[in-house]
């Protein structure tokens, strides 16, 4: 019995998985406040969790709920971070629950759709990169770029401009 | 009030007469949340309660009625990510996971109380459209002479539901069990997933017995 549970165990562990490890290179860096992001007591390349490479320049905008328009409203900054592995709503809660216990945060929302986490601040308040990255990877992901500030807002106002 | 009815609801999948079995969908949560799981396959229920320690650690308590040995057991389970990997359109888990406890008789069984132990791996791979998953167990102790099973499932949504919708699954799972009168069981089923509450029905084609899995995570 010991014999075939260690065969199938074997294949278990043996299944192919098409993934690229995620180099620090890889990530988008255009956003991020590099200078606040320490590299000496933590590294990058988690062991246990690998990750492909985020699409380049692909255009990210804040997705709206009434609470991240409330919190906008109130003078709140928003982020807008990628997400790899964002597949179900387990996702969207682990980040929500992990990110709605933060002071700091006055709205937060994972778009499944646009595989994004969505975070308004309280006004005066934020998190750097670094800490958001850390919720991120405690919650059991992993951020691939971090968008900030007018952009994200200037983006959303153009595409209902446009969608207009 | 969220946690009341998932706890009313898992009591009543406890008292419905059927029982669960190592669903396992994602067994380690976020940092710090708890997931009550309940799974009732051809073979046995579960009552299973666990805390994730980290991202790459839960620990929990396992109840296990094996409905066709009439043994019932009870012990902490450990379960370990020992590998994930992201990609902007999926996601993939591997996992270890161990449990020791006691094993005893009910129902008539007169076995007597004795120590267990189980060790096995899962591994899923996971779109918003489609998934695959393996998961293998084996478990000695007491009369139990080297219970062993292994399972498959594949599935797809035949849509693609956003954040909070109503997510629907349709699935089939293969198990192999070959101390079990048909080794082998075949269950379609549907899942249902939303928000933080997963539910899924099947039925085995080959037992004519019923599949019930439930998932509430705070």
């Amino acid at each position: 019995m010991i014999r075939t549970l260690f065969i199938s165990a074997a294949f278990a562990f043996t299944a192919p998985v098409h993934a690229q490890q995620m180099q620090h290179d890889d990530m988008q860096h255009e956003d991020m406040q590099h200078g606040e992001h320490d590299h000496e007591d933590h590294d990058h390349k988690d062991h246990d969790m690998e990750a492909d490479e985020a699409a380049p320049g692909e255009t990210v905008t804040l997705s709206r709920t009434p609470e991240i328009d409330a919190a906008l409203a109130a003078g709140g900054e928003p982020a807008v971070a990628q997400v790899l592995g964002v597949v179900c709503d387990f996702c969207a809660k682990a980040m929500n629950k992990t990110f709605g216990k933060r002071e700091e945060v006055a709205a937060t929302y994972v778009d499944l759709d646009t595989k994004t986490l969505n975070l308004v601040f309280k006004p005066g308040q934020s998190l750097d990169d670094e800490t958001i990255g850390k919720l991120v990877t405690k919650a059991g992901y992993k951020i691939a770029a971090i968008h900030r500030g007018e952009a994200v807002i200037a983006e959303t106002a153009a595409n209902a401009e446009a969608a207009q | 009030m969220a946690r009341f009815i998932a706890a009313i609801a898992s009591l009543i999948c406890m008292t419905s007469g059927f029982m669960a079995q190592p669903a396992m969908a994602r067994p380690v949560s976020y940092e710090g949340g708890w997931t009550l799981i309940e799974e009732t396959d051809r073979q046995s229920t579960a009552l299973w309660v666990h805390y994730t320690v980290n991202p790459s650690l839960s620990l929990g308590w396992r109840t296990e009625w094996d409905r066709q040995n009439d043994v019932l057991f009870n012990g902490p389970q450990a379960t370990w990510l020992a590998k994930r990997w992201f990609g902007e359109n999926y996601q993939a888990n591997l996992y270890g996971f161990a449990g020791a406890g006691a094993l005893e008789g009910i129902n008539g069984n007169p076995a007597d109380r004795e120590a267990a132990a189980f060790i096995g791996a899962m591994a899923d791979w996971e779109t918003r459209r489609l998934f695959a998953s393996y998961r293998v167990r084996g478990l000695e102790g007491g009369d139990v002479d080297g219970s062993f099973m292994q399972a498959a499932r594949v599935g797809f949504a035949p849509y693609e539901g956003d954040t909070g919708d109503l997510h629907t699954w349709l699935m089939v799972e293969v198990d192999h069990r070959p101390d079990a009168e048909d080794p082998v069981g075949v269950t379609p089923l549907v899942r249902f997933f939303k928000g933080a509450a997963l539910f899924e029905a099947g039925w085995s084609v080959t037992d004519d017995e019923p599949m019930l899995n439930f998932q509430y995570r705070f």
